[in-house]
């Protein structure tokens, strides 16, 4: 069980969701130049030295953590073929609910979580909306709560399995 | 909640937790939850685990505060 994919998929997607906030970063301030005159024109984005590597660096790691992931999905798939993942499933894989008790702590994670949800998002709403907040920001708090919902389901679930005993 | 006997009739048996759980069609975890009372198996369950340890529901399982027959 404890090294059951669903379990860590979470911390995946958290590492996931890190990378996209270094793409984000780095992609946050471009400098645009554009050129229109009679006889010229143009339209050039370039990144500055800092926000290109942040973007190039999360690209890189992104790319090298899909590859990683993919593998260990593959390997899950293979020696669990009655709980498959399946990586384009809507339902989040990391339920677990291959019996009732594990069905009562998936319930109580998610149960968690949905608490979470349900003050952090319209507090980020009303923080972006009386600080005018740039996009950047907003962008970082939507991360931030989707990375404190997979660290509330993922201690959750870990909590109880952690405490059994043989 | 809901006190139990699972641990102490299993033990009795020389089954695992594993053992048990391939009986009654659970995982070890659920097994675990059950003896600590963290959670109340479903009635079905609650049969199946009679069954396999050999013994009636209500002498398998008991409300707390309710120990009438001194289990």
């Amino acid at each position: 069980m404890k090294n059951d994919f669903r379990l860590q998929y979470p911390l995946w997607m958290m590492g996931f969701i890190v990378v996209l906030g270094l793409l984000a970063y780095g992609l946050s301030s471009p400098v645009t130049k554009v050129i229109n005159t009679e006889t010229e024109q143009s339209v050039t984005i370039s990144l500055g030295p800092v926000g290109g590597m942040f973007a190039l660096g999360a690209i890189v790691i992104y790319i090298i953590m899909l590859t990683i992931f993919l593998f260990k999905l593959k390997k899950h798939n293979k020696k669990n073929p009655a709980q498959r993942i399946s990586p384009f499933s809507i339902r989040p894989p990391e339920y677990l609910e291959q019996d009732e008790g594990m069905t009562y702590i998936t319930r109580k994670a998610a149960q968690k979580v949905y608490t979470f949800i349900t003050w952090s998002l319209p507090a980020l709403a009303g923080i972006a909306i009386a600080l005018s907040l740039p996009r950047i920001y907003i962008i970082f708090g939507i991360l931030l709560i989707a990375l404190g919902q997979y660290w509330i389901y993922y201690s959750e679930v870990r909590k109880h399995l952690k405490e059994e005993i043989e | 909640m809901l006190n139990n006997r699972v641990r102490e009739l299993r033990a009795r048996y020389g089954f695992t937790q594993s053992d048990l759980g391939k009986q009654v069609e659970v995982t070890r975890q659920t097994i675990a939850f059950i003896e600590k009372g963290e959670f109340s198996p479903s009635i079905t369950l609650a049969l199946k685990l009679a069954k396999a340890l050999q013994t009636n529901v209500d002498e398998l399982f008991w409300l707390e505060g309710d120990e009438k027959d001194e289990k």
